[in-house]
């Protein structure tokens, strides 16, 4: 059991009414995050993908999500700060090795 | 996070010799320095604050070398350090004229009902649209605290563990501050995108 099981239970059945229909999207992002950051359990894992596969909302928002999450760290990846040429030098002569 | 005794701590305690901590020096430490650097600037905003910081984390990690265990994650042991300089030091005489109150922050964004607050009406499309300066301006506009734990996990790849390590912070706390991080940044974006134009 991870860190999670409980909380994601919990939350899971507060995102769906009675019939099952997704009414706390808000909520269902937060559950979908864990699932992205691969931070779920294997069984928290088993009932979310049972749910993408049947609920339309949820998945839609599932991928939503994921394109967000992936398209915000690739062009953050490549924007990265460029290190000074001589940092390695600096380092390695101020700790005297 | 597990208590250690102090003699447990001391156990662990390593007694390298000259050639062992220049091994461990360049071969666990040194290839993180980009990374390390990265993450300096992001926090600092300033090329000689963030080359200061990373140096200044690098002596310390030599200085403390004994504590470290060979094999062990480095990257996450040396980003401790750094974030622990950059609150201790260079947050203290940071140039930003609007300083944020982080407890009050984090007290708002952990409250039950933040979210009914929160727009995080945001696009693919228009995300797809920007270009990453854009996407880094909208990061660097978040508080400190929020942005580190999106700049930890999203673009270093620490786990949740790891995170609550290096920030010294109940690993739930990392769940819920990541959430409120990402949709700090959502709303930043969807309103940069509105004033652009880009949802038209």
């Amino acid at each position: 059991m991870s860190e999670f099981s409980d909380w994601f239970k919990d939350t899971f059945k507060k995102c769906y009414c009675e019939h099952g229909n997704l009414i706390d999207e808000q909520r269902f992002a937060e559950i979908v995050q864990l699932v992205l950051d691969n931070e779920a359990d294997d069984e928290s894992r088993s009932i979310f993908e049972q749910k993408i596969k049947s609920c339309v909302k949820s998945n839609f928002t599932f991928e939503k999500e994921k394109k967000i999450k992936d398209e915000i760290k690739r062009k953050l990846c490549e924007h990265k700060a460029e290190m000074p040429m001589n940092l390695v030098e600096t380092i390695r002569k101020s700790v005297d090795i | 996070m597990s208590e250690e005794t102090t003699q447990e701590q001391s156990a662990r305690r390593q007694n390298y010799s000259e050639k062992e901590k220049t091994e461990v020096f360049d071969g666990e430490f040194m290839p993180h320095v980009d990374s390390m650097y990265n993450f300096a600037y992001r926090l600092t905003f300033d090329e000689d604050d963030a080359k200061d910081l990373v140096q200044d984390t690098y002596l310390k990690a030599f200085r403390f070398i004994n504590s470290f265990e060979r094999g062990t994650n480095a990257k996450a042991w040396l980003f401790r350090i750094l974030k622990n300089s950059f609150i201790n030091e260079y947050r203290k005489k940071s140039k930003q004229p609007n300083k944020v109150d982080y407890n009050e922050v984090e007290q708002y964004y952990n409250s039950d009902d933040v979210d009914e607050n929160i727009t995080t009406d945001l696009r693919v499309e228009t995300v797809q649209h920007m270009i990453g300066d854009e996407i880094s301006g909208a990061l660097n506009n978040i508080p400190v605290d929020f942005r580190t734990v999106i700049i930890l996990s999203d673009l270093e790849g620490f786990t949740y563990e790891e995170m609550s390590k290096i920030l010294d912070i109940p690993i739930g706390t990392v769940r819920s501050r990541l959430h409120r991080a990402r949709n700090m940044l959502k709303e930043k974006l969807a309103s940069y995108a509105k004033e652009m134009g880009y949802n038209k």
